[in-house]
């Protein structure tokens, strides 16, 4: 009998180890879904996740126009008002646009906020791209203080020939601006911090 | 368990270590029956604490209005939450307390070392190590609802709801944690499952001659190797968030709740099926055996289980159809989902193939396997048709869902938990049930748990919502006859309860094979109650004919 067990013993050590690191590994994958779903919508464009461009398109822009809506949201816990400059502008696919949100501090001190976005329709995230915009880095404000913030952006012409999109005439670009929990240094959770281009200064509002 | 003694078998003569008794005998055991049993205990004691929990539940359903004040006047908000954490930990402890602990960890660690004629598992230690992490794990779940408000998250412990914003406090802290050491001693458990069912089986016995309750424990220890360290995971985000200021699932901090769902379910859908698919292994040994036939088509029956665990890993996002995933992911979900009914469904005809044409004998044993079959197609029908995206939208979070998986995990499941009862207690104590009250548990389970389910599927077509204490006045009928289902059920688990006693005090001393022809697994071969070591030698199963 003796021996059958030793036998055993390392071939139970053995497939132990295999199966430690196939449960070692399932933990991994769940970490990594974090950041694997982040690239999986950044690439698709999945959920209205638009894209962001480093220079608009060398091809010259389409004739056919069609409209882009700013909407714009505060959440509770953050006392700025926030507003697009203009609720829609009609645009040529494939010609860089330039919009602005304002914010206003509305309380008695500094505040910290970033911004989450997504467009609508969610298939219309893959052709829209932004080259610029406020969202990409935090922003100070303080109490009192107005700011005008600017998004750059394009529609691909591409959203005209897909089948799937070829029925969009209205993108939807939406905001949402929270207070930035100071200080955690959870600043990695930041999707866009891949492209940080020279962000668009934003213009102080006197008075 | 009252014989300690080794009878001495043959040729067997090298030195016993001195047997263990006491205290010592169950704390610091290596022995997998002894393990085993220390895992149905815990399964009754679970079953006894959860089921409490779903009759005070059923209690205030039974009618529209609230029924309990329990915090006095004024204090309806602290009741509320009770209530919620009522149903999170009725649904916690069923899942992890009472189905996993009595399939895999009782019968799991009884029978696969006798069937596959094996010593013991192959790392008794760390046998002992997950029995007592899950004891360790309920006493945390437990002492996390008495905890300032207890978790009133749902199983499912979304976010927000479960985030430090809503659940302030350590109580869902508690429950993270007992979860996972829940699922340590799951994943060990695994691991020592796989490891002695590939290493340890007795010469002649091929992986594709052994029974198909250890292929089913085979199929399920996989499963649980690679669902319940995800669980961990996305737990362990949740933790960090709700104290460590990381974002995982907080929009602000550019994190998504609609993460968690996905984690969570990525290991919620196998871990219903790690709950069902013992009782399927469960099942095609009492068919067999009280048909007095081998199983239907083997390879099908094994390969089935396999390929309902592969699929099982696919379709986790059906739980998800209100999130408002893209149209061709759910077309996608929906036709993965209704793939898996293709397996199970032969399962089904294969059992019933099993009977067709055999010598039928129906004890108790077989009475709750056959009834099995009748109500998992039952509770397997709703899932078909929760599977489907656009009627889910009808069905998402209301009574329907209840039903359903009530069907297939209360009722099923545990008509497979009481079929594997009833067919190795004789084994596992040495004495038999007493006939005519098991015949009467059968019959008043059957019937209260069909009163106690069967309407919720009307008070779910009619928009019922789930997780509620009360409810518009319309939806009271099916709601006063589902309670009054939960009475019958209750008064029969009690009569279980006497029975078991009864059995333990007072059974018949019964044979080594009290089933005759039809039980042809090597468990049988042993004396009842069996020895507390076996196979010391091992069986040569060369020559023998395929084990069922």
């Amino acid at each position: 009998m003796a021996p059958m067990r030793t036998d055993n013993r390392k071939k139970n050590r053995l497939t132990a180890m295999v199966l430690f690191t196939v449960a070692g590994g399932m933990v991994g994958l769940a970490f990594a879904a974090v950041p694997l779903y982040k690239l999986f919508c950044q690439v698709t464009g999945f959920g209205g996740t638009p894209k962001i461009a480093a220079q608009p398109p060398a091809a010259a822009p389409s004739d056919r126009t069609i409209t882009v809506r700013f909407d714009a949201n505060a959440n509770p816990a953050l006392p700025w008002r926030f507003l697009p400059e203009k609720t829609q502008v009609t645009v040529r696919a494939g010609e860089p646009a330039l919009a602005f949100y304002r914010a206003t501090n509305l309380s008695d001190a500094p505040l910290t906020g970033t911004a989450t976005f997504n467009v609508t329709p969610f298939k219309a995230g893959e052709y829209f791209s932004k080259i610029d915009c406020f969202c990409f880095i935090e922003q100070h404000l303080a109490a009192g203080e107005e700011v005008a913030m600017g998004v750059q952006f394009f529609v691909d012409p591409g959203i005209f020939t897909d089948p799937n999109t070829q029925d969009v005439t209205t993108i939807t670009l939406s905001y949402t601006f929270f207070l930035a929990t100071g200080g955690d240094g959870k600043e990695g959770e930041k999707p866009q911090q891949a492209k940080a281009p020279a962000p668009v200064a934003g213009r102080p509002v006197k008075g | 368990m009252a014989d300690q003694e080794t009878a001495a078998p043959e040729g067997h003569d090298h030195d016993h270590d001195h047997l263990p008794t006491g205290w010592r005998r169950w704390l610091f055991s290596t022995n997998h029956k002894d393990i085993g049993t220390m895992y149905i205990v815990l399964s009754m004691v679970g079953a006894f604490v959860g089921g409490a929990m779903s009759f005070m539940i059923r209690l205030e359903l039974m009618d529209p209005g609230i029924q309990f004040n329990l915090f006095g006047a004024g204090e309806e908000a602290a009741y509320f939450q009770f209530y919620n954490v009522l149903v999170t930990g009725h649904a916690f402890i069923m899942v992890f307390f009472v189905v996993m602990p009595a399939m895999m960890g009782g019968f799991g660690n009884w029978f696969v070392p006798l069937m596959i004629g094996a010593p013991d598992m192959a790392f008794p230690r760390m046998n002992n190590v997950s029995f007592w992490l899950l004891a360790s794990a309920l006493v945390l779940l437990l002492v996390s609802a008495f905890t300032q408000g207890g978790p009133g998250t749902g199983w499912t412990v979304y976010p927000p709801l479960s985030s430090a914003e809503f659940h302030p406090g350590p109580a869902v802290d508690l429950g993270i944690l007992s979860l996972h050491l829940a699922g340590a001693s799951s994943v060990l458990g695994a691991i020592n499952m796989i490891t002695t069912i590939f290493n340890m089986r007795a010469p002649g016995m091929t992986i594709h001659r052994m029974p198909l309750f250890c292929w089913s424990i085979l199929v399920t220890a996989f499963l649980l190797l690679m669902a319940m360290p995800v669980l961990a995971g996305g737990l362990t985000m949740l933790l960090t968030d709700r104290n460590f200021g990381t974002a995982f699932f907080e929009p602000s901090g550019g994190g998504d709740p609609v993460l968690w769902q996905h984690i969570f379910w990525f290991f919620g859908h196998p871990e219903v099926y790690i709950i069902i698919l013992p009782g399927f292994g469960i099942v095609s040994q009492v068919v067999s055996t009280f048909s007095r036939k081998p199983i239907f088509g083997y390879l099908g029956m094994a390969y089935a289980m396999v390929f309902i665990g592969f699929v099982g890993f696919a379709v986790w996002a059906h739980h998800m159809y209100t999130t408002g995933l893209d149209a061709d992911t759910r077309a996608y979900f929906v036709s993965a989902s209704l793939v898996i009914a293709v397996p199970t469904g032969v399962k089904i005809f294969s059992w019933l193939a099993t009977m067709w044409g055999g010598s039928i004998s129906f004890r108790v044993p077989m009475m709750f396997a056959c009834g099995f079959i009748f109500l998992f197609v039952m509770g397997g029908v709703t899932g078909v048709a929760l599977a489907n995206a656009g009627m889910d939208i009808a069905f998402h979070d209301t009574y329907f869902v209840v039903a359903h998986f009530h069907y297939v995990m209360a009722i099923a499941g545990i008509f497979a938990m009481f079929a594997g009862f009833y067919y190795w207690i004789g084994k596992m104590c040495g004495r038999q049930y007493p006939r005519v009250l098991a015949r009467i548990h059968f019959w008043s389970f059957f019937i209260g748990v069909n009163v106690l389910f069967f309407p919720q599927h009307f008070s779910g077509m009619a928009g019922m919502p789930r997780r509620i204490p009360d409810y518009p006045d319309n939806y009271a009928g099916w709601n006063y006859v589902s309670s009054i289902g939960a009475f019958i059920t209750t008064a029969s688990t009690l009569l279980f309860f006497f029975i078991v006693w009864r059995t333990l005090s007072a059974g018949e001393k019964v044979p080594a094979n009290p089933w005759g022809e039809g039980a042809k697994t090597l468990e049988w071969t042993v004396e009842s109650p069996a020895p507390f070591h076996t196979f010391e030698e091992l069986p040569d199963m060369t020559d023998k004919q395929a084990a069922e």
